[in-house]
């Protein structure tokens, strides 16, 4: 059987407790899935026993692989739990205290008698200050004294130190003194892995572009032997198909560029969701959409329009800034395992803090005494008592637990207790999806709800209701859609570069010179990836601004009407982007002035090696109607009290069954509420749509 | 008001979305902005208040209360209209709730059906206003119409409707009248956001539910203000005082005093008028009495952690009593443009009377942050190439920890070397750590900096802003001061020259060196109580150097320099030197009290 025939792609998710598998043969759209644990201390532990069983359950021989996608938080630990590499850094003479400095204030929120700094991620006594200056231009002012260079490597070698990042001043510009610092250290401290900042963030801000640099170092062992470890592992297996990883930005790379510059990795595993909400939204003809995914600890939410993931430049992570390319996800430190307590001035919150597995909450009965979610959830009724055939639920515990810790002392019932703590957490979710849709500009009215994670059904009705949102699609594997999402994109890649240009005096020449020499850097990108040239693709973006502001919106060429391909630039192209950005600049921010001047920032180019997708399949018809399994009383707040309310079964669900709400759905790895009021039916792809009543 | 029937979540969850509401304010101004000193530095404030005008939520801790009150003078609640956006930044028609004149605040109605139920407002600092120099503040000014225009209550946007003929005649005042018009419609965009939101809200939950979330809100701050006093304080009065070094045109310094009463739960009497007259020079700092309860609270309010600083949390903060023309209560047209500096001597003289009130649990003195203005005088015609850069500085040590090191108080931004370098003919050299800066004590005071700008331009004029040369931040409970800031032009160099604190009219030439250290906080504790291996930390990451860990800290290192010399250490710190006192305030503090009270005596 020839490789494009065969089909099948294996996509693995790792996230904290369980490991999420699924095969797919992408041309029917038949899946397999399974859930292992987690296993921490070796993630491709759980890897490889979730593929054997995933094969196992197919009877799918190894060689019909042709493809495996992974999204991954070794990164993205290693810096939350503070575990990754020994760092050193080379900087620019003057330069050494810019990471401890950082913009010399203090978090937002935070007071200057109380803050404490983080601890930064490489103490000034392994920084080394170099010989060398480049102006703003990229002209060099100074030349590099490689003798003084070799020696300040040198003398970083007594620290023992694993990774090297490199960031000088103005080397967005121009990258020849970073580069000559690498080939440097290959000599001056051979085997260790170097990181340069004018690959990793070429932008402006040193102490922004340095955090980034160091982040990539810091992480870079770690995820390079973790790497070696799954292509070991998946070599034993016999699956000789490329590895391919997830990115923040909602693309893929393979995973010998990941080992390089694993930072992109941050936000792989949420990534993944994103892009698993937009297929699903695809299904049902929705390109906007706004999908949550909430899981044990946390919830994540973000924004997707016209098939496309919102994208930031100003994430952050761990109280760090992080300005590579990423979906612009916001996370609450919240989700089924946060703890709800009541703190000084008798004031209620839900997490950060959570039970996690261990001890986990209350109903677990493995000695958690502190309400969660999930206690109150179950003590409302909402989800059952029984979790698959592994874990049952002791309500009594949950029960004792929120009386006594909530609704005693706020003077509350049991029930109002329980719903108190789960609309805290629906509107602090509900914040979170006004942050990524009316702060930018978008009203929420016009988009469907995508609910994904173990706990996203069982709250989206209730934010859509919050939030007007008419349409909520919980997909048929909702408890796994990462993995839908991994089997869904293409690889992709951003390229940028600076050049400042000011209104009516735009030099086109320096313009589409720029833009060629971006497009040779993607096409050399093509080459690495091994990308064939019919599934190569380029999209041309140009960030602007107001003259004197801080921040640019980009634009793609393409949308502003320019040309979006290769042909060169033109005065009309400018003056379409021109007006394009004073429409996005009107949308996002309710103000815009023509009279003002209009400044090009950068131009960039995003690289897209067209994948094959999988086509999600459609679920048979059948004749009878479906009965509910049984029922159980459900309270849903105040003014409805508790309502006897149906279950139902999802296996015996099929396309064109409806219900009134309130009806509960059970699926594998996850419980569907449907609220009174709300309407909800099943479509030709096992998706549940709820329509939402205002 | 009864706020028995309010529901405990609807309370969380209205806190939640003025939280969520202020930063989605900020973030518009951020974004769109165009000064540096907005969307770089971050000097800009956006906050709710309810409909009694009451502030209920800042995103800034210092900030808000006392502005709509000047504007009901003109325009009282019944007279305003839905759509409406007001204009004011007249520090006297404000009595100093906004207290220099870049600071430039918008306010909005929030209307929910027909009744206004509660403000939206916001104020950024303005890059310039017109006035004697660029930028609109200057240490030379000797009233405040040389600091820029003045605008009192206006009614900017009518229904609706900007005012256009007001707009004009404003933005053709300031030197850079784009930069005026992007910062001006980023304020009054925020304005409107905030003011969408609050009705929001109003639709989502009804007047009742809203107004009562509202009133427990500033009750639960109210209450945890007066539990941290209860707890933490011993009733009594307490007196604190601090120098300003001088007024920027003469060379006097200037006392800021404080005399505080507690009681069981609250603060009876704030005392301010032991403060010196008002100076003739630019650090008056006008201070709104609900400016004053706030510097209070703040305090309080970070202690506990769990309330927004709101006017309740200043309920528990009595009488404030001002002196008309001291340096606190000045009278116009005293000029105001540089009043942070007695701001923060007053924000520092309040922790000091904490401190005697709580026995020393309170983190030591702090410095101000400090300002370099360039302007290049050979700009070509019709340019004015400014530049106004905040810098850093060391922060007192806490009880528990040490001080922060390079932080710009009132919690800004630096601006990156690479935007400086873009935008202006100069180069920093180095953007370093001061060492040894930080007051010696068990927990160190923060260290301050070092920044080097070469001159890349043929004349370029410096004004500088630089305090705590006389009298640094001090230390507490035998925790040392920390050392005081400098201003070098050509280290090293032949012609080498110091530069006064406050100076204006410095001139530099292509090539030259302008080099900034900045103070560090005061120590907490005796140093000789401090680890050895924090010392040795402090020395390898160049925070202490190898001297003052053996002669500040009594510890001594090998001769590799990499380790603890634990007996030679033990031997030096045998001889335990005690520290008398709760406070340590340096070399001059008892001359310039001994000065004045003969001054005092000679009157």
């Amino acid at each position: 059987m020839s490789q494009a025939a065969s089909g099948y792609a294996l996509a693995i998710d790792i996230g904290g407790t369980f490991t999420d598998v699924t095969l797919a043969h992408r041309a029917s759209g038949r899946i397999w899935q399974i859930k292992v644990p987690t296993t921490p201390a070796d993630p491709s532990q759980a890897f490889a026993q979730g593929i054997r069983r995933v094969l196992e359950l197919a009877g799918i021989g190894a060689e019909s692989i042709d493809g495996v996608f992974h999204g991954t938080t070794v990164a993205t630990n290693a810096i939350l739990e503070r575990k990754g590499a020994v760092v050193g850094l080379i900087t620019t003479e003057g330069c050494r205290y810019v990471l401890h400095i950082g913009r010399h204030d203090i978090a937002k929120d935070a007071y200057p008698y109380s803050w404490i700094r983080p601890e930064r991620l490489v103490p000034p006594r392994r920084i080394r200050e170099i010989p060398e200056r480049l102006r703003a231009d990229g002209t060099v002012e100074c030349a590099l004294d490689e003798a003084a260079c070799t020696r300040a490597l040198s003398e970083l070698a007594p620290h023992k130190i694993e990774s090297l990042a490199v960031c000088l001043l103005h080397s967005y510009a121009n990258p020849v003194h970073e580069e000559r610092v690498r080939a440097l250290a290959a000599s001056a401290l051979p085997g260790v892995p170097c990181s340069i900042s004018a690959e990793i963030l070429p932008v402006f801000r040193e102490y922004e572009r340095t955090t980034a640099t160091v982040l990539n170092a810091y992480v870079l062992p770690k995820v390079a032997g973790y790497h070696q470890r799954l292509e070991a592992r998946l070599g034993e297996m016999a699956i000789l198909a490329p590895l391919r990883i997830m990115k923040s930005n909602g693309g893929m790379y393979s995973a010998r560029a990941a080992a390089q510059q694993p930072i992109h990795t941050a936000l792989s595993g949420p990534a993944a969701a994103v892009v698993g909400a937009i297929l699903v939204g695809e299904t049902v003809g929705q390109r906007d959409v706004i999908s949550i995914d909430v899981g044990g600890t946390s919830a994540d939410i973000c924004l997707s329009q016209g098939g496309q993931p919102a994208i930031t430049g100003g994430g952050e992570i761990s109280a760090l800034p992080l300005n590579v390319p990423m979906v612009d996800v916001h996370t609450i430190g919240a989700g089924g395992g946060s703890i709800a307590r009541i703190g000084a001035n008798r004031s209620l919150t839900v997490g950060p803090q959570s039970a996690g597995a261990e001890p986990g909450p209350a109903c677990y009965g493995r000695g958690g005494t502190e309400p969660t979610v999930t206690d109150a959830n179950l003590v409302m009724g909402r989800s059952p008592a029984q979790l698959g055939r592994e874990l049952s639920l002791d309500v009594a515990l949950a029960r004792r637990a929120i009386l006594e810790a909530v609704a005693k002392p706020l003077g509350l019932s049991l029930e109002e207790a329980a719903d108190g703590i789960v609309e805290l957490l629906n509107n602090n979710m509900a914040t979170a999806i006004r942050a990524v849709s009316v702060e930018r500009g978008y009203d929420p009215r016009k988009f469907a709800l995508v609910a994904g994670g173990g706990g996203g059904a069982l709250h989206a009705a209730r934010l859509a209701e919050l939030l007007g949102i008419p349409l909520v699609v919980v997909p048929a594997s909702a408890g796994l859609l990462s993995t839908l999402g991994l089997l869904a994109t293409d690889l992709k890649t951003d390229f940028v570069q600076t050049v400042v240009q000011t209104s009516g005096a735009y030099d086109l020449e320096k313009l589409n010179a720029t833009f060629a020499s971006l497009e040779r850097r993607a096409q050399a990108w093509f080459e690495a990836e091994r990308v064939e040239p019919s599934t190569a693709m380029t999209v041309r973006t140009a960030g602007l601004r107001y003259v004197h502001q801080g921040y640019e919106l980009t634009v793609r060429l393409d949308d502003a009407g320019a040309s979006g391909r290769s042909s060169p630039l033109t005065d009309a192209d400018v003056a379409a982007l021109k007006a394009r950005f004073h429409q996005e600049h009107e949308r996002q921010y309710s103000w815009s002035s023509p009279s003002l001047a209009v400044e090009l920032v950068n131009l960039g180019i995003t690289a897209v090696g067209r994948l094959p997708k999988l086509t999600l399949s459609r679920r048979p018809k059948r004749e009878e109607l479906a009965l509910p399994a049984s029922s159980r009383t459900v309270y849903f707040g105040r003014a409805a009290g508790s309502i006897e309310t149906p279950i139902y079964d999802f296996e015996a669900l099929a396309p064109g069954w409806t219900v009134e709400g309130p009806a509960i759905v059970e699926q594998r790895f996850s419980t569907v509420l449907i609220l009174p009021r709300h309407r909800a039916s099943m479509d030709e792809y096992g998706n549940i749509l709820m329509e939402v009543r205002q | 008001m009864s706020t028995a029937a309010v529901d405990p979540i609807v309370i969380e969850i209205v806190k939640g979305a003025l939280k969520a509401c202020g930063d989605e304010m900020e973030a518009v101004m951020v974004r769109t902005s165009m000064s540096p000193f907005i969307r770089e530095k971050g000097d800009h404030f956006s906050g709710l208040a309810d409909r009694h005008a009451r502030i209920l939520y800042t995103t800034h801790d210092r900030s808000g209360p006392g502005m709509l009150e000047t504007i009901f003078e003109r325009y009282p609640p019944e007279s305003m209209n839905p759509g409406d956006v007001y204009w004011v930044s007249d520090p006297y028609l404000l009595k100093g709730a906004i207290s220099h004149t870049p600071d430039m605040c918008f306010i909005a109605p929030a209307f929910f059906g027909r009744e206004i139920v509660g403000y939206s407002l916001c104020f950024g600092h303005f890059w310039d206003i017109g006035g004697s120099r660029p930028g609109s503040i200057s240490p030379q000014a000797t009233d405040i119409f040389q600091e820029g225009m003045s605008v009192p209550q206006v009614r900017i946007v009518d229904q609706g409707r900007l005012n256009d003929d007001l707009y004009r005649t404003i933005l053709r005042n300031s030197r850079y009248p784009d930069m005026l018009e992007g910062d001006t419609r980023a304020m009054m965009a925020a304005s409107r956001l905030g003011q969408t939101r609050m009705i929001e809200l109003f639709e989502r939950y009804g007047v009742q539910q809203v107004d009562a979330a509202f009133e427990a809100l500033h009750r639960r701050s109210e209450h945890a203000v007066r539990k941290c006093i209860e707890t933490n304080v011993r009733p009594g009065v307490y007196r604190f005082a601090d120098y300003v070094d001088n007024d920027c045109v003469t060379d006097t310094s200037y006392r800021v005093e404080v005399e505080v009463a507690f009681d069981r739960d609250g603060v009876a009497l704030v005392d301010c008028t032991g403060s010196d007259d008002q100076a003739r020079g630019p650090i008056n700092y006008l201070m709104h009495p609900d400016s004053c309860r706030m510097l209070f609270s703040r305090y309080l309010v970070s202690m506990d952690g769990t309330v927004h600083q709101n006017q309740g949390a200043y309920r528990a903060i009595g009488e404030v009593r001002l002196r008309s023309g001291s340096i606190l209560q000045p009278v116009r047209p005293a000029p105001l443009g540089l009043r942070a500096h007695t701001l923060w001597r007053f924000a520092n003289a309040v922790l000091g009377v904490f401190a005697q009130a709580t026995q020393g649990k309170t983190p030591a003195g702090s410095p101000d942050y400090v300002i370099v203005i360039f302007n290049a005088v050979d700009a070509k015609p019709g340019e004015h190439f400014f530049c106004t850069d905040g810098i850093g500085a060391g922060q007192g040590a806490r009880p528990y920890a040490d001080g922060l090191d390079v932080i710009y108080v009132g919690t800004q931004k630096n601006y990156p070397i690479e935007f400086l370098e873009s935008a202006y003919p100069m180069r920093v050299e180095r953007y370093g750590i001061a060492p040894d800066s930080g007051g010696p004590g068990r927990y160190r005071g923060g260290v301050g900096v070092v920044r080097d700008y070469r001159i890349h331009a043929e004349k370029v004029v410096v004004a500088t802003r630089m305090g705590n040369q006389q009298t640094p931040p001090w230390g507490v409970n035998g925790g040392r001061a920390g050392r005081s800031g400098r201003i070098v032009c050509n280290p090293g160099q032949p012609d080498e020259r110091t530069v006064p604190g406050f100076a204006e009219g410095v001139m530099l030439k292509r090539g030259d060196l302008l080099r900034i250290v900045t103070c560090g906080g005061g120590g907490y504790g005796h140093p000789f109580e401090r680890e050895p291996q924090r010392v040795l930390d402090d020395v390898l990451d160049g925070f202490v150097s190898r001297e003052a860990a053996h002669s500040d800290y009594g510890v001594v290192l090998d001769e590799t320099g990499l380790a603890v010399d634990e007996a030679a250490t033990a031997d030096e710190r045998s001889a335990l030197r005690p520290v008398a006192g709760m406070f340590d305030r340096g070399a001059n503090f008892e001359r310039l009290e001994a000065q004045r009270r003969r001054a005092g005596a000679a009157k």
